[in-house]
């Protein structure tokens, strides 16, 4: 099995088998991922959050890419810094920003917060808040597949931090060994809180790694919503076939700290800015022809749903005290 | 009736709930052609067929894992650790996601999983391979601890922790899988969170767990000897604890003593004595109530230090006559 | 309009931080996620961006002030724009984590947990209790003063079972009178059983001659004890004195003429109560205490009125009665009275008392003498007023109104001159209560 860099695929091909209406609609969820987590860095520095957030702004590409090569019956296994992939698989922005405010309509009754955001019923297995905690969930997701036999697939979404937990040492190999349908799906944004990736491996490319379990490992600009795609793709259409996992490594970057308490001593202002050039969302909308005031009418509309998002979260209950208990036991 | 051993029992219900339930599959760690290290899975790989028996790497936090997310998407997965030992390696898995999954979803979904493990000490297995570490798990809201103390009560109380809808933790003993008892051939319950009064007595209330049930009925048998008559009671599912027949039995005899073979320090016993002396029957209470438990060490691998480092059938003789004879 | 700067939330506690430096001048021209001002919570070091792209004006903390999270630090405004007016507006609510603690009523009583718990098991209404904590709570100090007060003493710690003590209730077994057969003399439950089995014919009405039987319980229990306690430890001896109350009367008189129909009338204990205070104050040796091997001289002067209750006898307490008119003295002794009665008393009724005035003039007593109530050092007793033939100075004979008062001394604090010096003092303030100005 080999690693490799995924080449720059053709935007055009792409384009003209989507159609108008579902490339701009990529867009439009882009926009509208990058306008929650503003909103939600606002009313954070408003005092109306309680507790903090992890922010994927400059991610934005990954999340939409990888969403879009799923099935709506496939599974998600998501990590901390998760609100684009809960948007990208089409979750409802209002119960997202009610959990987000802890409101008793949010997806988890107000009890899960930023961190822990899911939507079962969707096959949205939740965010997790443990680094490298869904990696091994995702195996028995794999292993219900399997056992069920369904062609559904199940991607399970870690930073790069997570690669270097021990559990995912365990669970690729397992997965490997029983040839299950899960894409490991490494968002490698950098740092893992301060941490650089330079830093914290001896390997090229996380991608690498596949080696060891006998899977293929591929990595792809993550700012470029078509190569994510492209590579996400490949990696689903080997899993239903009934080959096993993929390791897929995104590069990307976040542009704001881990969370909201970072003074981000450890990079470079000019650091941030050279990645910020790399707009995942610029970079699509001038694939698409757009330039910034084209895109200024989309900004809206991301606006407006956002604000509706956060009328409808403020404007829900709290939970109430006697139902603290609930949900403890089944 | 027919008569049992506790591996046998176990292995029963294993292989009618499996035929039973396309849903329920065992994993673990040499479960297969191997039977499982105490031999509780034997056989049951020619019959279900490596889907349905999973043999895993060395990967506790992995084969945890795979039981959450395969319970999660609709199955019911039987996890079987090793030595229970080992659970510290799947701890992130079973305290960090099983156990608050649900909660942490407002409660819309479910992890109906098994983790199945062998505890306790007496096999010369030595400090790692020997702990009875069942009271980490009762500290953790989400999850149910089950400790069958007889042949009987194991597939019951396996066939209805496979049934239930939250992660149970299955504790076994190693001494007891080859003990005997009178199980019925056809599946049956035996319900989570109900106590049994194992013997009836007026002097003293015993509360015991798992293999410390069978040490405590021997000790009341010496003891009735002497006119000192025990009541046993086996808790069976130690969370959620049905401690109501426990206050109720207090009440009756005016003393209490629990008996497990978890280390003292932090141990269950302290749970079971506080919600006595928190009860109505502290009003009934003749003398102190007491712990006899596991000395605060690891497990020693002598033969005679690990004897000594658990409670035995003349420890707890001792104790239950000091407290019925005034020595407290 | 101007996009306001405002200082960021950092962390999950953070309410304030301090402004280390601004960046950027007021009137430079930043871009959106420029670092303009350097702050510090207590964790880390931070820096605030521009919220906007624009002219960054209306800078509203220095360096080094303090700032709570939310509030508006700065603008950033185009440059055609003004800034909004200087208001200053509260920072946005927050919804409290909890919500706030209901406000005790007016009329509800303010008792922290553990005080409600003792006091329901002693018995206590805690309306009678003043509370010391905050906001006039009670605590469970005020209702054990006003226990040791109402009854002190009570049986010594009892080694027993709870099963020993819940049987010795079911049996009304004193479990203080029983043997414990227990480990280091425990009393178990059949200890209990077997005591009341074996009681001697204990039950009251079997007994011959006996109509009724009064268990010396409560009340009744606390005066037998503390009576016995102070006649058996303090020497007592008695001085007394024939009072001309003849001033007192017209004193009385003169000062129920101006009173309206509605004030409380002034009663000669008031008076005497006045008069003790003053003799008190020239004889502070009377107003004093013995505590183990010292006798402490006390600094206020509060004076008890015993008053009979139904079965027994409480001894609310006025307190600075050395500093208060007679007027203010008789609304006080009508108040503590009748709430002695109601069984109303407030703690601070029950405490601090250095002396004690007993009369029973009331009951057509003559003259008696009173026991002194500890740890106080004397007692007036008070007999009624009755018309004698009295020979006066001149060796005229007068009818006139006599009162006889007996002070009962503690021998340990004072010798007799010293009493006499005050009974002296006190029968010339009941028979010239002029000198009480002077």
């Amino acid at each position: 099995m080999t690693s490799k860099h995924s080449t720059q695929p053709d935007y055009q091909t792409y384009l003209q088998a989507w159609g108008q209406e579902k490339a701009l609609a990529l867009l439009k969820e882009m926009l509208v991922i990058r306008t929650f987590e503003e909103k939600a860095e606002e009313l954070y520095a408003l005092g109306k959050v309680h507790g903090t957030m992890h922010l994927s702004i400059g991610q934005e590409a990954s999340a939409a890419g990888a969403s879009l090569a799923l099935r709506e019956s496939d599974y998600l296994l998501n990590h901390h810094r998760g609100h684009g992939h809960c948007l990208a698989w089409g979750s409802d922005v209002n119960l997202m920003m009610a959990e987000f405010l802890g409101k008793e309509t949010g997806y988890c009754r107000g009890r899960g917060g930023s961190m822990h955001i899911a939507n079962v019923e969707a096959n949205n297995l939740g965010a997790n808040g443990i680094v490298g905690g869904g990696i091994p969930i995702a195996v028995g997701v794999g292993l219900s597949i399997k056992l069920r036999k369904t062609d559904q697939v199940v991607i399970v979404m870690f930073g790069d931090g997570a690669a270097n937990e021990g559990a995912f040492h365990e669970s690729l190999n397992m997965a490997s060994i029983w040839k299950l349908p899960i894409i490991y799906y490494c968002e490698n944004n950098q740092y893992a809180m301060s941490m650089a990736v330079k830093r914290a491996f001896n390997i090229e490319r996380i991608s690498q790694r596949a080696c060891a379990y006998g899977i293929p490992g591929v990595t792809m600009d993550g700012n470029d919503l078509f190569a994510v795609y492209a590579a996400v793709s490949e990696a689903v259409e080997r899993a239903r076939a009934g080959n096993g996992p993929t390791l897929v490594e995104a590069e990307t970057y976040r542009w704001r700290g881990h969370s909201k308490s970072d003074r981000q001593a450890y990079r470079t202002r000019e650091e941030v800015k050279a990645w910020q050039k790399k707009d995942p969302i610029r970079h699509y909308a001038r694939a698409l022809g757009l330039d910034d005031a084209g895109m200024e009418r989309y900004r809206a509309e991301a606006s407006e749903i956002i604000d509706q998002a956060v009328a409808f979260a403020e404007a829900s209950p709290e939970p109430s005290i006697d139902t603290i208990l609930e949900g403890v036991y089944a | 009736m027919r008569e049992l051993s506790y591996a046998e029992a176990l292995r029963e219900c294993l292989r009618q709930t499996m035929t039973a339930d396309e849903r329920v599959f065992m994993i673990g760690e040499d479960i297969g052609i191997y039977g499982g290290a105490f031999g509780v899975s034997a056989g049951l790989l020619a019959e279900f067929g490596k889907e349905r028996i999973i043999d895993t790497p060395i990967s506790e936090a992995g084969l945890a894992g795979a039981c959450i997310g395969a319970a999660l998407t609709g199955m019911r997965p039987v996890g079987e650790i090793q030595f229970m030992d080992f659970v510290a390696l799947s701890m992130e898995q079973i305290v960090l996601q099983a156990a608050k999954i649900r909660f942490m979803f407002g409660g819309k979904a479910t992890v109906p999983m098994v983790l199945r493990m062998p505890g306790g000490s007496g096999t010369g297995a030595a400090a790692q391979h020997s702990e009875s570490l069942e009271n980490w798990f009762v500290h953790v809201p989400g999850l149910k601890v089950v400790m069958p103390s007889n042949a009987y009560d194991a597939k019951g109380l396996l066939r209805a922790a496979i049934y239930d809808d939250n992660p149970v933790i299955f504790v076994e003993h190693k001494l007891l899988y080859r003990t005997k008892a009178d199980v019925p051939e056809e599946p049956y319950e035996v319900p989570l969170g109900k106590s049994k009064i194992v013997r009836e007595g007026s002097d003293l209330t015993i509360v015991a767990t798992s293999i410390m049930v069978q040490r405590t009925l021997q000790a009341a048998e010496q003891l009735a000897q002497e006119n000192i008559e025990v009541e046993i009671i086996d808790p069976r599912t130690i969370k959620p604890l049905d401690s109501a027949p426990i206050i109720d039995s207090v009440k009756k005899t005016g003393r209490a003593l629990v008996v497990h073979e978890a280390v003292k320090m932090g141990g269950f016993g302290g749970e079971v004595v506080s919600q006595i002396v928190a009860s109505e029957a502290f009003d009934y209470l003749e003398a102190p109530v007491r712990r006899l438990a596991g000395l605060d060490t690891p497990i020693p691998y002598n033969r005679t230090l690990e004897y000594h480092a658990v409670p035995q059938v003349e420890n707890i003789v001792d104790e239950a006559r000091k407290l019925v004879q005034g020595g407290y | 309009m101007a996009k306001a700067v405002i200082m960021p939330k950092f962390g999950f506690t953070q309410e304030t931080a301090d402004i280390i430096k601004w960046l950027v001048q007021p009137g430079t021209l930043v871009e959106a996620g420029d670092p303009i001002a350097e702050v510090t919570t207590d964790k880390v070091d931070m820096e605030v961006e521009a919220p906007a792209t624009g002219i960054l004006d209306g800078i509203r903390y220095q360096e080094g002030e303090t700032v709570p999270v939310t509030a508006i630090i700065a603008y950033i405004r185009q440059p055609d724009e003004a800034l909004p007016p200087p208001e200053t507006e509260a920072p946005p609510a927050v919804a409290p984590a909890h919500p706030p603690a209901q406000p005790a009523g007016p009329d509800t009583v303010a008792v922290t947990p553990v005080a409600a718990r003792v006091a329901a098991h002693k018995g206590v209404d805690v309306e009678q209790v003043v509370g010391s904590g905050p906001g006039g709570r009670i605590t469970r100090g005020d209702v054990e003063a006003f226990v040791a007060q109402r009854d002190a003493g009570g049986s010594a710690k009892v080694r027993a079972a709870p099963a020993g003590r819940r049987r010795a209730r079911e049996l009304d077994v004193d479990v203080a009178s029983v043997k414990g057969s227990g480990p280091r003399g425990r009393v178990q439950s059949w200890d209990v059983q077997a005591a009341h089995a074996t009681k001697p014919a204990a039950v009251p009405t079997t007994e011959a001659g006996v109509a009724e039987v009064i268990p010396l319980v409560g009340m009744r229990r606390t005066i037998a004890q503390r009576m016995q306690a102070s006649f058996q430890e303090a020497p007592h001896m008695t001085f007394s004195a024939e009072i001309d109350a003849t001033a007192m009367q017209a004193l009385r008189d003169r000062l129920h003429a101006g009173l309206s129909a509605e004030q409380p009338r002034v009663s000669m204990t008031a008076i005497l109560l006045k008069a003790c205070a003053w003799a008190l104050r020239r004889n502070p040796r009377m107003n004093a205490r013995l505590s183990e091997d010292r006798i402490l001289v006390l600094s206020d002067v509060n004076v008890g009125i015993a008053v009979a209750l139904e079965d027994g006898l409480i001894v609310p307490v006025v307190h600075h009665a050395d500093a208060k008119g007679i007027l203010e003295l008789a609304a006080e002794v009508t108040a503590v009275s009748s709430r002695a009665r109601a069984g109303k008393l407030r703690s601070q009724d029950l405490m601090g008392g250095t002396f004690t005035i007993s009369n029973l003039g009331m009951f057509g007593v003559d003259s008696f003498t009173a026991i002194i109530n500890p740890p106080e050092t004397g007692i007036l007793a008070v007999g009624r007023i009755v018309r004698r033939l009295v020979v006066m100075s001149d060796d005229d004979v007068a009818i006139r109104p006599m009162m006889t008062i007996t002070l009962s001394a503690d021998h340990r604090t004072v010798d007799g001159a010293i009493a006499a010096h005050f009974l002296n003092d006190l029968r010339s303030a009941l028979e010239y209560p002029a000198l009480m100005t002077m």
